[in-house]
């Protein structure tokens, strides 16, 4: 898909688009290439440049309000809201709200605490494996 | 509120096998509708008529606040139309074209004109039967927009047209956007970039308007939930649901009113929730139509 | 409905477009047409019958091609929908393509007839050929526009070759009629002009028949609902 200067890279296979957007826009923020007060493109910059409609990339940047990242003022733009500090803080909530739902869902299924923190230790197992990166073999060119 | 760029109010036309049957839709400036329909389910009528082309038997359609197709000659001073099944002329170059457009257009675009060739890879000097399709379409996409029209009606517009050059048509339309003041009406079989870019849809079979919604509406409704019950036991009830595939034990339900609480509902009737599947715009639109006609043949 | 008046700048525009692409055909019909002329000057009245009739198929043969290529073809060639996508109603395309076709084809009309009245008006010719001729030149004004008619309602081949067909059966038919008419027969190969009652209720009726045409063209439009 089109990436456009504003360097946001939209995958036809990543799932819903606006959620793609947001989950960008949170990276840049806790990587720091986006520091707190800095202007983003507008709403319809941004729509146009990556080929979406409008629509989606504003429910993108509502989500963003909700969460305290960014601000909109009407007729001067979006900007980076002001207290927001760089860093994995970004995914705070979200992973509040992730450990909520496995939590409940565990709960339905009846299963004890034991049970549910050994699946957590075996998920994070899996999230190990896949960020070791392969050593290249001897025979590969 | 913004300015209502097309209203059609119950818009009727019936043809000796084709009835084009009550069609009602808005769109407001500045945004996008995708209309999305099976071949002969009336697209192009719709189309036709919208441009007064074609006269309606019954309704009104109004078009930048003209009255179709009464004063169509003043409309189609602010609108780009191309559609999959125009032609230019062969035996004339791009650049001949683009002089015969401009001198109708008051806000035709020269400079924009030069750099849609750029972007485009076409040369002006070029006679129009030495163009491939891709080209073809291009050329005609680029005297629809130089003329810097504030409705763009498209009818299939990137059918036919490899993904390289679909993509680059895509990227131009879009960045017509960037001015809120302009509105594009398209059709497309082409579902994925129908829901890329369009903030409404439309789905249309059988000269009828099934479905006419905001996208992200859509495309959160509309869930396939993959279940495992009980040998012997009743499926839950779950709202919406317009189809029940899958087996016995591990049915699959389509339904189009999905909300985060049917998994509960789901789990509390003692149905396990294997998962839940979102759906493309296309499957949507396949699994619409289908119930549609399962209650209705013909 | 009818608040809008015709747009004649778009109007010109469009007859300038159909010049454009037929320009080949018009221009290359002209030195044909005045060949035929210069072979009359032969002098010989065999020949000027023989002029007159090749003459005569030029000049219908370039209405008709005109009337195909700028009525039938727009259709065939698919090209109607990018000019209706233009700022055009029915108004302005049935006007453009009336226009441009009697333009067009007065292009090499009026040279050829006026050519050939003039040769009959030298001295030594057959002057009483001047109402007939005059009479025959008009004739293939009315058949151009019939077969004009006739491409712009049906913008189908079949139907607008049938009125070319039908057409040239007409010239021939009616000409054969006018020959033998009293009024004219009587002085046709004298050395004096005659313009006889007979002759001239004719060219009157002729005069008249090609608006009517035009006009009921132009009506038959209005009462469409399709143009694509």
């Amino acid at each position: 898909m089109h990436t456009g200067p504003s360097k946001i890279v939209l995958s036809q296979t990543g799932g819903p688009l606006y959620q793609q957007i947001v989950n960008q826009m949170k990276q840049r923020i806790a990587v720091g290439e986006w520091v707190a007060g800095e202007e983003i493109p507008s709403i319809r910059q941004l729509a146009a440049d990556l080929s979406v409609s409008v629509i989606t990339v504003k429910r993108a940047y509502l989500e963003m309000e909700h969460a305290g990242l960014i601000v909109t003022q009407h007729g001067k733009g979006s900007f980076v809201a002001a207290h927001v500090v760089p860093g994995p803080k970004i995914f705070e909530q979200e992973m509040a709200g992730h450990l909520e739902e496995a939590a409940r869902l565990g709960a339905t299924m009846g299963m004890s605490e034991r049970e549910m923190v050994s699946r957590l230790r075996k998920a994070l197992d899996e999230t190990d494996d896949a960020r070791v990166i392969p050593k290249p073999s001897k025979e590969s060119v | 509120m913004n300015d209502l760029c097309i209203r059609m109010d119950g818009v009727s036309k019936r043809y000796p096998h084709f009835f084009l049957d009550g069609i009602s839709l808005e769109l407001s400036e500045g945004s996008v509708l995708g209309f999305i329909g099976a071949n002969g389910a009336g697209k192009s009528t719709t189309i036709r008529i919208l441009m007064g082309l074609v006269r309606q038997d019954s309704g009104s359609v109004e078009v930048l606040g003209h009255p179709m197709p009464a004063e169509q000659t003043t409309a189609k001073l602010d609108i780009g139309f191309v559609s999959e099944d125009m032609r230019l002329y062969g035996a004339a170059t791009l650049a001949w074209h683009m002089n015969f457009v401009a001198s109708m257009y008051p806000r035709w675009d020269k400079a924009y004109a030069e750099t849609l060739l750029r972007r485009f890879d076409l040369k002006a000097e070029q006679k129009i039967k030495g163009l491939s399709h891709g080209q073809r379409v291009k050329a005609a996409l680029l005297l629809a927009l130089a003329r810097q029209p504030r409705l763009l009606i498209l009818d299939e517009p990137t059918t036919g047209l490899d993904p390289v050059a679909r993509r680059e048509v895509l990227g131009e339309l879009m960045s017509v956007l960037r001015d809120e003041g302009r509105t594009i009406f398209f059709s497309s079989h082409n579902t994925l970039e129908v829901e890329q870019i369009s903030d409404r849809i439309a789905f249309i079979d059988r000269g009828r308007l099934i479905a006419l919604d905001e996208k992200e509406d859509l495309l959160d409704r509309w869930r396939r939930v993959r279940l495992m019950v009980p040998t012997g036991s009743v499926l839950p009830q779950i709202p919406g649901v317009i189809e029940v595939a899958g087996t016995e034990r591990l049915p699959v339900l389509t339904t189009s009113q999905f909300n985060p609480g049917v998994v509960s509902l789901c789990e509390d009737r003692g149905a396990t929730v294997q998962g839940v599947d979102a759906m493309t715009l296309e499957e949507i639109f396949v699994a619409n139509v289908q119930s549609r006609r399962e209650l209705q043949p013909a | 409905m009818n608040r809008q008046r015709i747009n004649y700048a778009v109007v010109r525009h469009l007859i300038l477009k159909d010049w454009y692409l037929n320009r080949g055909v018009i221009l290359g019909s002209l030195p044909v047409g005045l060949g035929a002329l210069a072979l009359v000057l032969t002098g010989k009245q065999v020949t000027f019958l023989l002029c007159i009739i090749l003459l005569c198929m030029v000049i219908v043969g370039v209405g008709a091609q005109l009337a195909m290529v700028t009525t039938v073809n727009e259709r065939k060639e698919q090209t109607l929908a990018f000019v209706m996508s233009l700022p055009v109603s029915w108004r302005e395309y049935t006007a453009a393509k009336i226009l441009a076709n009697l333009i067009i084809f007065l292009i090499p009309w009026l040279p050829l007839t006026a050519g050939a009245l003039g040769v009959l008006l030298l001295p030594g010719a057959t002057h009483g050929l001047i109402p007939f001729t005059a009479i025959m030149a008009l004739e293939m004004l009315i058949t151009t526009s019939l077969i004009v008619a006739a491409g712009i309602i049906t913008e189908s081949q079949a139907w607008t070759t049938a009125g070319i067909f039908l057409s040239s059966l007409g010239i021939n038919v009616l000409g054969y009629v006018f020959a033998h008419l009293p009024g004219i027969s009587a002085y046709m190969f004298g050395m004096q002009v005659r313009w006889t009652a007979t002759a001239w209720t004719v060219l009157i009726a002729e005069l008249l028949t090609v608006p009517l045409i035009l006009g009921m063209t132009f009506y038959i439009q209005s009462r469409k609902t399709d143009f694509l």
